[in-house]
């Protein structure tokens, strides 16, 4: 019996009811077989330590559904570096829409949009009310990357949606153009009557995928555009300024066009629910089970949400990267920085025109990149004997490359 | 009087054969004659990454859980790492000790190759031993076994042999555990490591073999009857005398996959080809005349900065050719002049081929272009380039003329939307204006543009400009501010 209309009523459960169902839901996680769950919050710091708690301590035979929406936020990968591929700037609550070249995006900001580093792989989304998150964990001996990526396009596809397809990057898209002559198999989840090898019109992503592997588990969750408002602004967020002026090591995002699916979530999720109890249980039902922010009472989820919330996970998790803005011919000094586990451990200036030339002081290096207030009183700190109309101009070039960040620690 | 089994084998387990004291005290039955080990004192095996799956050659290191030194049980974590879109925790399939770690957070660890090395104090099942490397770095199963220290006496004392892997536990209990397991893994039949390393040597299938020991285990006595009983001879491996011609699987070297990535872009480019020969003979006796002068090495010029320098010039007529395409919106190809003219050199450094650039050829002399070409090559050939010296590209000109080439197809790398390359200058005959044979040196280039933005008569346009200029050098020093 499908009981998720519950999860949007809002319902508020009294103490005694909330303490019950986490009991009986931290028994069923030991021992069912198939298990089904909704999140009750939209608070994505929550979201993925739920997940990840169900990762840990689920029993290493279950298959489990996770089903979650977020507010306005943007996720990037386990390895990524926020500067390279997010733009920072206009993640403060703040933002200086005057400074900014765009002025299209004054008056579209969404205002806050948090910013989270996940602990599975891959590249980096942005998350808000029109999109719905789902997660499969199953053992790691079934595990094949295509098979959830399949079971929701199975549901799209019962809910009338006919050109989805799982592509070769266990993506989901929507295959765009006219209808071919050929017949295909409607079994096959690759294939669309839409589908041509030369398309005049590439698919539109709306489903990403991203996985966590560990010895027995295999954790893959993917994303799914409904209906989100915000599909123009999106690209503004994920467009860095500073991509020309790093050179990085880890993974970056494969950019792709999305498109929405035009589906309300409720009867996604329905679909998808569907789908998975077909595939797991014997039954071919399931019942959904809420979690939310009363989980955060249990210790590793409180612990796991802390961490994730910190922004010591969020900025120092980032491999090493050089910044440098050689590739800005306007410039007349040139300023190299190296940034390790996302504090500077190396950086010089060179003037272009003469030999000066400055090195990164010594009591300098270590300096958290994400706890640089402002550039134009930190980098004088950092680099002596430096003409101070040239450092203006660097801070300048810096603060829209490395954007100082508003936020104080403990954003939830 | 004898020492407890645990205790002797306490001894044994913690030092390396070539150390072991003669005078320990040691039962009878067990004297170092009877030993039929050679020193094994590598114990201590590198545990390689496995692949992962999906065609993934290499992946990122995020994490380390354990630092050398550490003990770590089967199945512990030792380390997570990152492909693409997976990240996946790796855990040890053996009991043992860390000795090193093979890569730093942040390195690309290489699927195959090894990622730590352990001191396995566990008994190895052979789908264990084939993850590890052997000591001659010969991938596939190791074929001798781990356990060097477990007691490889004859005959009687086998249950000797039996006990130290169990005994090394310290608990029975934890014994009993261990030894079911490894059952199982063998298929039901049990042997020590002695034996199995035997039946493989000897290339007899464990399961045919019948076993005479405690619990149906398999003795050496088994195998050896097992050996003779067979009509057919055990099989000696011959020395291969001659060469084996195998394939060799190789993952990329980060060069090269930067190469193959750079490349398949290119895949989408429509290239055209024109070529054209320059007479280099003027640009030669200026050189010569030049370099004669020339205080030092250091300034002594090729033909390279000549062409640089031309090019740059007839981009000043011909600016769509310096252009950059954005393609990244199809249904919005974003088409933008660039203002300087930074030219990406093709380098052949020792790991590869590497592009830097030389940025602002318009504003640079002749003299300057070969200064900045003399010193990227350097830095090239020390591995010394800097991310900045690889960005901001509008054209590459590739000189494959160094190694030989008379026309060539080169690939234009994205955003540009053409490149030249230089083939090798030589002597040809042709006839001048007075219809009369004579010796010219002729020097080959060959432009590829990209057909969306570029066209053939624009691209020729440009290429017989160059060709002009370096045909008669004073026309360059006209146009140069």
């Amino acid at each position: 019996m499908i009981t998720w209309n519950r999860a949007y009523r809002g319902a508020h459960l009294s103490l005694s009811q909330r303490r019950w169902l986490s009991k009986l839901t931290l028994e069923r996680l030991a021992t069912r077989p198939v298990q089904s769950y909704i999140s009750t919050s939209n608070n994505p710091y929550l979201n993925l330590s739920l997940e990840h708690y169900l990762l840990q301590k689920s029993s290493p035979e279950s298959t489990i559904l996770l089903l979650y929406v977020n507010r306005p936020s943007i996720i990037i990968g386990r390895n990524q570096n926020p500067w390279l591929e997010v733009n920072l700037s206009l993640l403060s609550p703040a933002p200086r829409a005057a400074t900014n070249s765009e002025p299209e995006l004054a008056g579209s900001f969404l205002g806050a949009v948090d910013l989270v580093r996940r602990r599975s792989g891959g590249g980096t989304v942005f998350h808000d009310e029109g999109n719905v998150n789902w997660t499969v964990i199953c053992s790691s001996k079934t595990f094949t990357r295509d098979k959830h990526a399949e079971m929701v396009t199975r549901a799209l596809r019962s809910l009338g949606v006919e050109r989805a397809r799982v592509n070769e990057r266990h993506d989901i898209v929507l295959d765009q153009g006219e209808r071919g002559g050929d017949v295909v198999d409607g079994a096959d989840m690759h294939v669309t009557p839409f589908t041509r090898q030369n398309a005049a019109s590439r698919p539109l992503k709306v489903s990403g995928s991203a996985y966590k592997l560990t010895r027995q588990r295999a954790l893959h969750h993917g994303t799914c555009l409904l209906s989100s408002p915000n599909l123009n602004v999106i690209p503004h967020y994920l467009h860095s300024p500073s991509k020309p002026f790093m050179s990085a090591r880890g993974v970056e995002s494969v950019s792709s066009p999305v498109g929405n699916i035009l589906l309300e979530n409720e009867e996604f999720m329905g679909a998808v629910q569907k789908q998975f109890a077909v595939m797991y249980s014997e039954s071919r039902a399931t019942e959904l089970q809420e979690v939310g922010l009363e989980w955060l009472e249990n210790e590793t989820v409180g612990k796991g949400y802390d961490e994730l919330n910190s922004l010591d996970w969020t900025y120092l998790q980032t491999p090493q990267f050089n910044v440098s803005n050689a590739a800005d011919a306007l410039a007349s000094t040139d300023v190299q920085f190296t940034v390790r586990n996302g504090t500077i451990t190396a950086g010089v200036l060179r003037s272009r025109n003469n030999s000066a030339f400055s090195q990164l002081g010594e009591d300098s290096v270590g300096t958290r990149l994400h706890e640089i207030a402002a550039w134009s009183t930190a980098l004088p700190r950092m680099f002596t004997g430096v003409d101070r109309a040239e450092c203006d101009k660097l801070a300048t070039w810096l603060e829209s490359v490395l954007p100082p960040s508003h936020k104080t620690a403990g954003h939830s | 009087m004898s020492v407890s089994k645990s205790a002797l084998v306490r001894a044994l387990h913690y030092t390396s054969v070539a150390t072991r004291p003669r005078n320990t005290c040691l039962p009878r039955s067990l004297s170092y004659r009877q030993l039929h080990a050679t020193s094994r004192l590598d114990v201590v095996k590198p545990f390689l990454l496995a692949d992962i799956g999906e065609g993934i050659t290499e992946c990122q290191l995020i994490q380390w859980f354990v630092q050398p030194g550490a003990r770590v049980e089967q199945f512990d974590k030792l380390c997570e790492v990152q492909s693409d879109k997976a990240s996946v925790e790796i855990t040890s399939p053996f009991d043992g000790v860390i000795k090193k770690l093979h890569y730093e957070p942040d390195d690309m660890a290489i699927t195959g190759k090894p990622l730590v090395d352990i001191d396995i104090q566990s008994e190895i099942s052979d789908e264990d031993a084939e993850k590890l490397g052997g000591t001659n770095g010969k991938q596939g199963p190791a074929d001798e076994s781990v356990a060097g220290y477990a007691v490889q006496a004859g005959g009687g004392s086998e249950e000797i042999a039996a006990e130290p892997e169990t005994a090394a536990r310290g608990t029975p209990e934890q014994a009993q555990q261990h030894r079911p397991r490894h059952s199982r893994e063998d298929k039901g039949s049990l042997a020590t490591p002695a034996v199995r390393h035997l039946i493989k040597e000897l290339d007899v299938s464990i399961t045919d073999v019948q076993g005479t020991g405690r619990d149906g285990r398999v003795l050496k006595e088994d195998v050896h009857r097992h050996v003779s009983q067979q009509t057919q001879e055990p099989v000696s491996r011959e020395p291969t005398g001659a060469a084996v011609r195998e394939d060799r699987k190789a993952p990329l070297t980060p060069v090269q996959m930067q190469m193959f990535k750079t490349m398949t872009r290119s895949l989408n480019i429509p290239h055209f080809l024109y070529t054209c020969a320059a007479d280099m003979g003027a640009i030669t006796t200026l050189r010569k005349k030049l370099n004669a002068a020339a205080t030092s090495p250091e300034q002594k010029l090729t033909h390279l900065p000549f062409i640089l320098k031309a090019v740059s010039l007839a981009l000043q007529h011909h600016p769509l050719v310096n252009s950059s395409l954005d393609t990244r919106d199809p249904k919005k190809p974003a088409l933008t002049y660039r203002g300087t003219h930074n030219f990406g050199i093709a380098i052949d450094a020792p790991s590869g081929l590497l592009v830097p650039v030389v940025h602002n050829v318009q504003d640079l002399s002749i003299a300057e272009i070969a200064v900045q070409l003399r010193q990227l090559s350097d830095k090239a050939r020390n591995n010394k380039l800097a991310p900045s010296d690889f960005s901001g590209a509008t054209f590459t000109i590739s000189n494959i003329g160094s190694v030989g080439g008379g026309v060539v197809a080169p690939v234009i790398t994205e955003p540009q939307v053409a490149i030249l390359g230089v083939g090798r200058s030589k002597l040809v005959p042709a006839f001048d204006e007075n219809e009369e044979l004579v010796k010219k040196e002729e020097l080959v280039l060959s432009w590829s543009a990209d057909h969306r933005i570029v066209d053939g008569a624009e691209c020729g346009r440009c290429a017989e400009r160059v060709r002009a200029l370096l045909e008669e050098p004073g026309r360059m020093m006209v146009e140069m501010r």
